[in-house]
C-alpha cells in the first residue's frame, strides 16, 4: 500500500470519527442541558411549566418548613425575589438556612418548582460572622462569603 | 517565627532557581554548581513546606493560614493533613512536588549533561513562575493581623483518610506531567541527537500517569462514601478536568510504545506530551478560580484565577510556540498497513483526542454559553454518558485485540480462537443477560469488559509460557493492565446500570427484607470521638445462616465548625455492596436509603490492577 493512500485512509477515518462526536454533542446539548437561573431572572423569564431547571440561591431566612419525614418546603432568595421549592427527600448535609444551594426540578404553573435535587456548596471556608467582621476591617477577608 | 523561616525559604528557593537560568554567555556555571542549585533550590522549598507543616502541627495561630484551616482539637493526622487542605497550601504544596521532580531527575537522568541542563532549566522556570504565583497571590505565610486563641478548623468534609492523601496523590500526576513537559520542549530545543529523552519520557508519563489514577480512584472512592449519593462518578466539573489529562496521558503512554516499534512519532509525542501538562494547569485554573458552577467547587478569587490563566496561557503558548517552530523534521514513514499494531494505536489516540476534546466541550460550554448569551445553563451527567461513552466504545474493542496484532505484518497469530472465543463469549453474555434484566447498555458492558480479560487471557496463554518470575509478570504487563480495565468496565457497567434504591422510614426494631436478606435496626449510638460525635444506626444484616455483618450509616456532628457530615454505612462483598446512608428523623421514625451497588469492588479492584501494571511499567524501564 502506498503511503499516500495510507495517510489518506487514516484522514479519513479521523474525520468520520470526528465527525461522529461532533454529531453526537450536538444532539445531545440540545437535550441534555439544564439552563440556571437565580429567582428574580426566573420570574422574569416567564419558562412554560414542566421544564427542567436548575435555581441557585440562598435558602431564605425562616422559610423552611418540614411538613412530614423527608418532605420539605423553602424558599431560595436572591435578596429581591423568592421561589418556593418543594422537596421530597434527604437534603444534604450543609443545608442550612441562609446557605447557598442549587436546586434541579421542575416548574410548575404557579412558578414554584417541584425539586428532584437539591445540592448545597462544599467550601472550604467557613467562619463564624463575629471573627469574619473582625477580619473584614482588617480586609484580610476577601472572599465573596455571604 | 516558623512561618518567617517558610516564607524566607521560599524566597531563597526562587532566587536560586533564578540563578540557574542565568544564559551561558553572561555566567557559566560549572555543571556541579548548576546542580547544586538545584538541588539546594528542592531543599529550601521543601523546608518552606516543612515549616508551614510544622507551623500546622503546633497549631501557631498567628498564620493566617493555620488559623483559618486548623483547630488544635484535632486528630495529629488531620493537623498536617490541613497543610493541603487549603488553596495556599496546596499550591506550595504543587510547587514543593515541581522541584522534587526535577531533583529526582537529576539524579536519575542518564542522558548527556547539556540535555538535562536544559531540562532542569525548564523545570525551574516552571518553578519561578508559580513560586511568583504562591508569593503574589497565596501565600500561605501571612501573618494573622488578629490575635487569636483558636482556629477555625478544616472543613468536616474534608477529615476523612482517604481525602487526606488524595491531593498529594492527585498533585504528584498532574505535576509529574510537568517534567514531561520539559523533556518534551527540551528535545525540541536541543541540537545533539540523543535519543535517551523518549525513554525518559516513557518513566516519566508512566509514574505521573500511575499517581493521577490513584488520585482520582481515591478522590473517588472518597466521594462514594461520604457524600452518600449512592455513587462514584458524578461528571462534575472537578471531576472531569482531572479525566482530561489522564487521557492525554493515556495516549501518550500508548504512543510512546509506537517507539518500540520502527516509527519515532515524536512530534505527535512532543505534542501530547506538552497537552497533558497544559490540561493539569487548565485544569487547576477552572478549579481553582471558581468560574465554573461545579457543586463541590471550591473557594473562589479572581484574581488568582486571573493568574493562572496567566500561566496556563505562558506556559501552554510557549510550549505550542517552540512546537510549531522547531518541531522534529525527521519523516520517518508511517507502517500503518491497516491492520498492525501502530494503527491500532493511532486509532486508540484519535479516539482518546476525540473523547478528551468532548468533555472539554462539556466542560467550559457553560462558560462559553453564559459569555455570549448571559444564559447560565449546566451540562450534567447525561451528556457525558450519551457522547463519552460511544466514543470510547470502539477504543474499548480495539483494546481487547490491539496487544496481538503485530508490528510488522498483517497478520493475526491464530486468528481464528479469538473469533471463536469471541463469538462463544457473546453467546454466553446475550443468553445470560435476557434471562436476567435485559438492558442494553449492560450487556455492551458486559460483552466489551468480559472480552477484553478473556481477549487477554488467550494471548497470555497462547505467547508465553507461565512462570513465576519477574520476567514473565514484566513480559505479560500490557496484558495485566488492560485486564485492569476489563475488570473495571464491568464494575462501572454494572454498578451504574443495575444499581437499586430502596426508601424506608424505619423505627429502632424493625425489619425490612432486601434481595433475600433482612436488615434489622438495632440501635441508635452515640459515641464522642476526638474531633466530633457520631451518631450511628446499627443494623445487622442477616441472612438463613445468622448475622453477616454489621451496617452502621450515620452522621457526625463537628462541633468547632458546627457542620453534620453524612457517613454511608457499607456492607462490602464481592458481588455487592449494600449501602445505606441515614436521614432525618420525625417521631423516632428514621429515614433509611439504600442503595444497592453490584460490582463495585471490581471498579477498585480493576484500578489496582492497573496501578499495579504502571508500577512493573517503571521497574521494566
Amino acid at each position: 500500500m502506498s503511503l499516500r493512500f495510507q495517510r489518506l485512509i487514516l484522514i479519513l477515518l479521523t474525520l468520520i470519527m470526528l465527525g461522529a462526536a461532533l454529531l453526537l454533542i450536538l444532539f445531545n446539548t440540545k437535550q441534555n442541558i439544564v439552563f440556571f437561573y437565580t429567582p428574580s431572572e426566573l420570574l422574569e423569564n416567564n419558562i412554560a411549566p414542566d421544564k427542567k431547571l436548575r435555581i441557585g440561591g440562598y435558602v431564605k431566612k425562616s422559610s423552611f418548613v418540614k411538613k412530614s419525614l423527608n418532605n420539605y418546603e423553602f424558599k431560595i432568595t436572591d435578596n429581591t425575589n423568592d421561589i418556593v421549592i418543594f422537596y421530597k427527600g434527604m437534603l444534604p448535609d450543609l443545608f442550612r438556612e441562609e446557605q447557598g444551594i442549587v436546586v434541579e426540578g421542575l416548574i410548575d404553573k404557579n412558578n414554584n418548582i417541584v425539586a428532584s435535587k437539591v445540592y448545597a456548596k462544599h467550601d472550604e471556608n467557613y467562619m463564624p460572622a463575629s471573627i469574619k467582621k473582625e477580619l473584614e476591617k482588617n480586609n484580610q477577608w476577601k472572599k465573596n462569603y455571604k | 517565627m516558623i512561618s518567617l523561616i517558610g516564607f524566607s525559604a521560599l524566597c531563597l528557593s526562587s532566587i536560586f532557581s533564578c540563578i540557574v537560568l542565568i544564559p551561558k554567555s553572561i555566567l557559566q556555571i560549572k555543571i556541579k554548581y548548576f546542580l547544586f542549585f538545584i538541588r539546594s533550590s528542592t531543599f529550601l522549598v521543601c523546608l518552606s513546606f516543612l515549616s508551614l507543616i510544622f507551623a500546622y502541627v503546633t497549631s501557631d495561630f498567628s498564620n493566617f493560614n493555620v488559623f483559618q484551616n486548623s483547630h488544635s482539637e484535632k486528630p495529629l493526622i488531620y493537623k498536617i493533613t490541613g497543610a493541603w487542605g487549603n488553596h495556599e497550601g496546596s499550591i506550595l504544596l504543587w510547587v514543593c512536588m515541581i522541584s522534587i521532580y526535577g531533583f529526582i531527575y537529576s539524579l536519575l537522568s542518564k542522558s548527556l549533561d547539556s540535555f538535562k541542563i536544559l531540562v532542569l532549566k525548564i523545570q525551574s522556570s516552571l518553578f519561578i513562575i508559580f513560586c511568583f504565583f504562591i508569593i503574589f497571590t497565596s501565600n500561605p505565610f501571612l501573618v494573622n493581623s488578629v490575635i487569636v486563641e483558636e482556629g477555625l478548623g478544616l472543613n468536616p468534609i474534608l477529615q476523612d483518610p482517604a481525602l487526606a492523601i488524595h491531593p498529594p496523590m492527585l498533585y504528584l500526576g498532574y505535576v509529574g506531567f510537568s517534567l514531561v513537559f520539559s523533556l518534551a520542549i527540551a528535545s525540541l530545543l536541543k541540537t545533539e541527537s540523543d535519543q535517551m529523552w523518549v525513554l525518559e519520557t516513557q518513566k516519566w508519563s508512566i509514574i505521573s500517569w500511575g499517581f493521577l489514577t490513584a488520585g482520582i480512584a481515591l478522590g473517588s472512592y472518597w466521594a462514594y462514601y461520604e457524600l452518600g449519593w449512592g455513587g462514584w462518578w458524578f461528571w462534575d466539573p472537578v471531576e472531569n478536568i482531572s479525566l482530561m489529562p489522564w487521557i492525554a496521558g493515556l495516549a501518550l503512554v500508548h504512543s510512546l510504545l509506537m517507539i518500540k516499534g520502527e516509527q519515532a512519532i515524536q512530534r505527535w509525542i512532543v505534542f501530547l506530551s506538552i497537552l497533558c501538562f497544559s490540561l493539569s494547569i487548565l485544569g487547576t485554573f477552572l478549579v481553582r478560580s471558581g468560574i465554573l458552577t461545579s457543586v463541590h467547587s471550591f473557594a473562589a478569587d479572581a484574581s488568582r484565577g486571573l493568574f493562572i490563566l496567566l500561566i496556563f496561557f505562558v506556559t501552554t503558548g510557549f510550549g505550542f510556540l517552540v512546537f510549531l517552530i522547531k518541531s522534529p523534521t525527521k519523516k520517518n514513514d508511517l507502517n500503518l498497513l491497516l491492520i498492525n499494531k501502530t494503527s491500532a494505536l493511532i486509532i486508540n489516540n484519535i479516539l482518546m483526542m476525540i473523547a478528551v476534546l468532548t468533555i472539554l466541550i462539556g466542560t467550559i460550554y457553560p462558560i462559553i454559553i453564559e459569555v455570549l448569551t448571559n444564559t447560565r445553563i449546566s451540562v450534567g451527567g447525561p451528556y457525558f454518558n450519551s457522547t463519552v461513552l460511544p466514543i470510547l466504545l470502539p477504543g474499548f474493542l480495539l483494546m481487547s485485540v490491539a496487544p496481538v496484532l503485530s508490528w510488522q505484518t498483517n497478520k493475526i497469530k491464530k486468528f481464528r480462537v479469538y473469533v471463536i472465543c469471541f463469538l462463544i463469549l457473546s453467546l454466553i453474555i446475550t443468553i445470560q443477560s435476557y434471562l436476567t434484566t435485559f438492558n442494553p447498555w449492560g450487556l455492551i458492558g458486559l460483552l466489551l469488559g468480559s472480552w477484553i480479560i478473556v481477549g487477554s487471557l488467550i494471548s497470555v496463554i497462547l505467547r508465553y509460557k507461565f512462570s513465576f518470575t519477574s520476567k514473565y509478570i514484566k513480559s505479560i504487563n500490557s496484558f495485566t493492565a488492560h485486564i485492569g480495565v476489563g475488570v473495571m468496565i464491568i464494575g462501572v457497567t454494572y454498578s451504574s446500570v443495575y444499581q437499586k434504591e430502596f426508601n424506608f422510614n424505619m423505627q429502632i426494631g424493625d425489619e425490612i427484607t432486601i434481595e433475600n436478606q433482612l436488615l434489622k435496626f438495632d440501635e441508635i449510638k452515640i459515641v464522642d470521638q476526638e474531633n466530633y460525635q457520631s451518631l450511628r444506626a446499627v443494623f445487622s444484616l442477616i441472612n438463613n445462616n445468622g448475622i453477616i455483618s454489621y451496617i452502621d450509616p450515620g452522621k457526625n456532628y463537628y462541633p468547632v465548625s458546627k457542620m453534620i457530615t453524612t457517613e454511608a454505612g457499607i456492607y462490602h462483598a464481592w458481588l455487592k455492596d449494600i449501602y445505606i446512608t441515614l436521614g432525618s428523623e420525625t417521631d423516632n421514625q428514621w429515614f433509611i436509603k439504600v442503595y444497592i451497588n453490584p460490582l463495585v469492588s471490581f471498579i477498585w479492584i480493576g484500578v489496582f490492577i492497573m496501578i499495579f501494571a504502571s508500577i512493573v511499567a517503571v521497574i521494566k524501564k
